[in-house]
């Protein structure tokens, strides 16, 4: 579409070219959830639903974890994976105390799920969501076994930032996008179920190891192979093997995303 | 999976809430008596917005925590749409035993049951959460003279900056000032506050302040304590529901309560302090000269009991046999036990 424009550049236009270039690359994350069913593009449906929803980020981060959670008890054959991502991320509302309503969930998830489709009217296809929805919900709970509280990598996250932000030199530190990459990697690692098998403490120093490893960045004073890598303050479980089996799994991550 | 349904027998209804339906069960597994609260579904087609919020606030929170003076989730289970929580049962609550006019409260069994209360808050407070609905019908007491803080439904994570919270809860009659003005940014001042009200009407043994409206509720705080000024409650005018009060003076504690004791009336005033942050915490509370002084409070064996409930001696499980000769006497079991 940009092409539209071409011949004489005025800075107007410039501007609609980078409009027109940022609505462009929105068009072409759009998936067609019809097409493939995986947990991956389940929980990118999640993803996708949350931010039209206006949900909190640990909301959102709520919901694919307790859809993770599900399926690693549940055969992911013998469910709707749509239905409960739509169900975690209704009951995620309700577990973060971010209400949200269980008709707009309804109207979001339809609409994501079959792209220009006209709102649901109030008849039976809507009153039959809403039930699945209602009664997924108490399985998904029953199934967790009623324990839903979920301890978040990105609030230690955050303080370890803080305190490395501290550490290095200003300049070095805004040079880089260490918190944003970091925050990136945490955000992306939610699609994979591997997520479940660390604490969060070490996902979140993974993010920020992996974000300092991309920018080729070193905190001070101790560097990789010489005495204590900086992380040690914050977890002194955290062997070497470990972070970096955990930095490759967020790396897959990056693989595993259709193309 | 195990049918809960079974594992817990219903031996008898209890009470019903807003929410839910409590009753008297035994557990098949060790022969516990403990309290089912089956949460209510909306009946209503409409209605039907899955799990009720609150329960699942209140389960939530109370998975995590465990003190002996905070009512313990023992179990939670779901069956076709419902969901229930299994907790201790408790045989009474401080609401009973305030009314209950056969019952001598002493200062020692006053310094008990305060006691209790504040050490469970304390805990709650330490794990940054606000119980926001303190009264004497929420402090739950079991046979042994235990007390515990039940009804978790309205108690909230505090202490994160971009939290708003709605004024509109605590019961009235033990919510405090703050509340009152609108504000909705608030911190554990609020429970303290109630445990004031409720410590003053142990005292009193009918409610401190018992408003009939908002204004009401406020006009009876500055009667008994004195119409705050900007210095003595820096930043009040600037709530979103302030209005200007007829200045009261007040009237001393000591003439409100006459047989209190000086170090609880010091209590006493540091938990009705006007001005939030001037307020005492837990911690602070716990360590007044009251709580170190004679008499001491009564161990729980002490503590009296409504005459509807037996203590527990020794092997006292309630056989159906009891049930159905307690039910020929007429004995009355409390009703309006909610947790």
């Amino acid at each position: 579409m940009s092409c539209v424009v071409g011949e004489d550049l005025t800075m107007k236009d410039v501007i609609d070219v980078m409009q027109l270039q940022r609505e462009k690359s929105k068009q072409a994350i759009s998936v067609d959830y019809r097409e493939v069913e995986n947990n991956f593009v389940a929980v990118r449906f999640i993803f996708e639903c949350g931010i039209k929803l206006d949900a909190q980020p640990l909301t959102i981060a709520t919901a694919a974890i307790l859809y993770h959670r599900f399926f690693k008890e549940a055969d992911s054959s013998g469910y709707d994976s749509y239905l409960i991502a739509a169900t975690t991320l209704y009951l995620a509302g309700k577990v973060k105390d971010d209400p949200l309503k269980i008709r707009d969930v309804i109207n979001v998830t339809h609409n994501t799920l079959n792209r220009g489709a006209a709102p649901l009217e109030l008849g039976d296809e809507y009153w039959n969501m809403r039930d699945a929805i209602v009664q997924a919900e108490l399985l998904i709970m029953r199934m967790l076994k009623f324990e839903v509280t979920i301890v978040h990598p990105h609030k230690f996250m955050l303080h370890y930032l803080k305190s490395l932000e501290g550490w290095c030199e200003k300049d070095d530190w805004s040079k880089m996008p260490i918190a944003k990459a970091a925050s990136a990697f945490l955000q992306d690692f939610h699609y994979d179920p591997a997520i479940l098998d660390y604490t969060p403490q070490h996902v979140a120093i993974a993010c920020i190891n992996l974000a300092l490893q991309c920018y080729g960045g070193q905190v001070l004073p101790t560097d990789e192979g010489e005495g204590v890598p900086w992380y040690s303050v914050y977890a002194d479980d955290l062997q070497k093997d470990k972070l970096w089996e955990i930095m490759e799994k967020i790396m897959e991550v990056y693989n595993k995303e259709p193309k | 999976m195990e049918d809960k349904t079974k594992r817990y027998e219903k031996v008898e209804f209890l009470g019903e809430g807003q929410f839910a339906t409590v009753y008297k069960a035994r557990d098949i597994h060790n022969d516990n008596i403990v309290a089912v609260k089956k949460i209510k579904l909306g009946s209503r087609a409409e209605a039907k917005d899955g799990i009720n919020r609150t329960a699942l606030r209140e389960v939530k929170l109370l998975q995590e925590l465990k003190h002996p003076n905070i009512i313990n989730l023992m179990d939670v289970f779901g069956h076709k749409s419902n969901v229930s929580l299994v907790f201790d049962f408790m045989d009474t609550d401080l609401e009973v035993i305030i009314k209950d006019n056969s019952i001598v409260l002493t200062p020692a069994h006053i310094k008990a049951y305060v006691l209790m209360t504040l050490q469970g808050l304390e805990y709650l407070h330490m794990n940054w959460i606000l119980h926001r609905d303190l009264k004497p019908n929420n402090l739950l007491v079991n046979s042994n003279g235990i007390l515990k803080i039940g009804d978790f439904g309205l108690a909230k994570f505090f202490g994160s900056p971009n939290r708003i919270y709605t004024h509109q809860v605590v019961t009235r009659w033990y919510r405090s000032p703050e509340l009152l003005f609108g504000a909705r940014i608030y911190g554990t001042g609020v429970d303290m506050w109630a445990v004031g009200c409720i410590l003053a009407e142990l005292l009193l043994r009918v409610p401190f302040l018992p408003g009939e409206s908002d204004l009401d509720q406020l006009t009876r705080i500055f009667q008994a304590l004195g119409t705050p000024t900007e210095v003595v409650w820096p930043g009040m005018e600037a709530l979103p529901d302030y209005i200007q009060f007829k200045s009261f003076p007040g009237t001393p504690f000591r003439h409100i309560f006459t047989a209190a004791s000086d170090d609880l009336l010091e209590l006493l005033e540091n938990l009705l302090s006007l001005y939030p942050l001037k307020r005492c915490t837990c911690e602070k509370a716990l360590k007044m000269a009251y709580f170190s002084n004679k008499p001491y409070p009564s161990p729980g064996s002490q503590l009296p009991l409504p005459s509807s409930i037996q203590p527990n001696v020794g092997v006292n499980k309630p056989t159906l046999k009891r049930k159905l000769m307690d039910s020929l006497e007429g004995v009355s079991q409390p009703k309006r036990l909610i947790f």
